[in-house]
């Protein structure tokens, strides 16, 4: 039984019968005959056999995982940001932005290549800029390089906009489950103006295993 | 013989009249051409409800004797608005109704089970004719729907057969559009969906009966449905144990 979650960048796959940990293969190396039994993400529907959409997998992950009744889960992925919010144990609220939040974890990826930032020695800023998306955002670092301010002082700047952006989105919880790559970017975490715990990158197959025991 | 363009509900005794006559209806209300919607730009901002942006590239395209559009409580006041788009643009007669029909017609279809997409096409189509319904057998319901009929019905495409309708589109096919009773009539022991377009005033009623149902969800689709509102639905449907319909897999 191979489990995969279909990301952008990343793809994570679990063999539960064969496998103690998943593993993560860039999406782009994956062999394009690879095919899961159950799947979600992106291509999921094309690359499985069986697929759930991301926002139940994201539901049913964070029901396994937290054990608490009332809890909001927000998870940043490479191009899409979404979240559960449950409330007595049930699904009551849920958000999948596939447009505003474009390109997020792909663009600061990007960024730390291109400028060569390591997210792990950057403070976070007393100020973030106030960006939409990964894409519109970049026009700010440039402005704010020009105007002297440091590359990694401007990107910083960006990642808390980023961060910002993605907390209203999931409606400005006081405490905040995190969700997908981005939960190893120390800066992205901090960067919230609430209570963040992360998780890891595995919740969404996490929902898998949940919907494999569920049928 | 003419051609008649209708926009909501019309008053029932309006509609016979253009029954008996014998004119042919189009309702103005659902996508009739293929043209791109940006070309009612010139006459209709680009962020306003689909659905009258949909009247206005109707009546740029197909060929009109008279509009018949209705204005008041039971459509909306964009709609008072377009009609002034209209008259400008067109120059044929539109006549503004205030349909507040009180006689129930019925409910059959949104109670029946019959895949919902059906649903919404015959309701829609119901509003051309002031002949009695068919009677239907109401089937035991897993889900409910509320709202107006989407601009794009592919949006209804994941829903099961056992789905009843409520809001608006319940108003409609009981022909009393005006009726917020009706309208604000919900079953509280079903998953629903409550639905708007974007940029329509009837999405604050959405999210308020939304936030004091069990087990509800408020969305809210433009133009067509992205993949975001359809995964909505989606997860919707199956955290609520409901098999949504899927078009591939």
């Amino acid at each position: 039984m191979i489990l995969a979650d279909f990301g952008t960048s990343y793809c994570k796959i679990f063999e539960p019968e064969k496998e103690t940990e998943p593993r993560i293969v860039p999406t782009r190396s994956l062999p394009r005959d690879f095919k899961a039994d159950l799947a979600t993400g992106h291509n999921a529907a094309r690359r499985s056999f069986k697929s759930i959409n991301e926002l139940t997998a994201l539901a049913r992950g964070g029901r396994s995982i937290i054990e608490e009744e009332d809890f909001v889960l927000l998870d940043c992925g490479s191009r899409d940001i979404k979240f559960v919010r449950f409330a007595d144990g049930e699904v009551v609220d849920m958000g999948w932005n596939a447009e505003c939040g474009a390109s997020m974890g792909f663009t600061i990826e990007l960024l730390a290549t291109y400028y060569q930032i390591d997210y792990k020695s950057l403070p976070v800023p007393s100020t973030g800029f106030s960006i939409t998306c990964g894409v519109l955002g970049m026009s700010h670092i440039f402005d704010a390089v020009v105007s002297g301010a440091s590359e990694a002082e401007a990107v910083a700047k960006f990642v808390r906009g980023i961060a910002l952006n993605a907390y209203r989105f999931a409606k400005e919880p006081e405490r905040l489950y995190l969700s997908g790559g981005l939960c190893d970017n120390p800066l992205f975490v901090r960067s919230f103006p609430c209570d963040v715990i992360p998780l890891g990158r595995f919740i969404l197959l996490e929902g898998l295993l949940s919907t494999l025991k569920e049928t | 013989m003419e051609r008649v363009g209708i926009v909501g509900v019309p008053p029932l005794a309006v509609i016979a009249e253009i029954n008996q006559q014998g004119h042919t209806i189009l309702d103005l209300d659902e996508p009739q051409v293929t043209a791109s919607i940006d070309q009612s730009a010139p006459f209709i901002p680009r962020v306003y409800c689909a659905i009258l942006r949909t009247v206005v590239l109707n009546a740029l395209h197909l060929k009109l004797d008279r509009i018949v559009i209705d204005v008041g409580p039971g459509k909306c006041d964009c709609a008072l608005h377009v009609s002034e788009v209209l008259e400008d643009m067109l120059g044929i007669p539109i006549l503004r109704t205030r349909n507040q029909d009180t006689a129930s017609f019925g409910t059959p279809l949104c109670t029946a089970e019959i895949p919902l997409m059906e649903k919404f096409c015959r309701i829609t189509q119901g509003v051309q004719s002031a002949a009695p319904y068919e009677p239907l057998s109401p089937c035991e319901p897993t889900c409910g729907f509320w709202g107006v009929p989407p601009r794009d019905f592919s949006l209804l495409a994941p829903f099961p057969d056992t789905t009843h309708v409520f809001g608006w589109t319940r108003c409609m096919e009981n022909k009393t559009p005006a009726d917020l009773e009706l309208e604000k009539v919900v079953d509280l022991s079903i998953p629903t969906v409550f639905f708007a377009q974007s940029f329509c005033a009837k999405s604050a009623l959405a999210k308020l009966l939304a936030s004091k149902h069990p087990r509800a969800i408020a969305i809210d689709c433009d133009v067509t449905p992205g993949s975001s509102t359809r995964a909505k639905i989606e997860a919707f449907l199956e955290l609520s144990g409901i098999e949504p319909k899927r078009s591939s897999n």
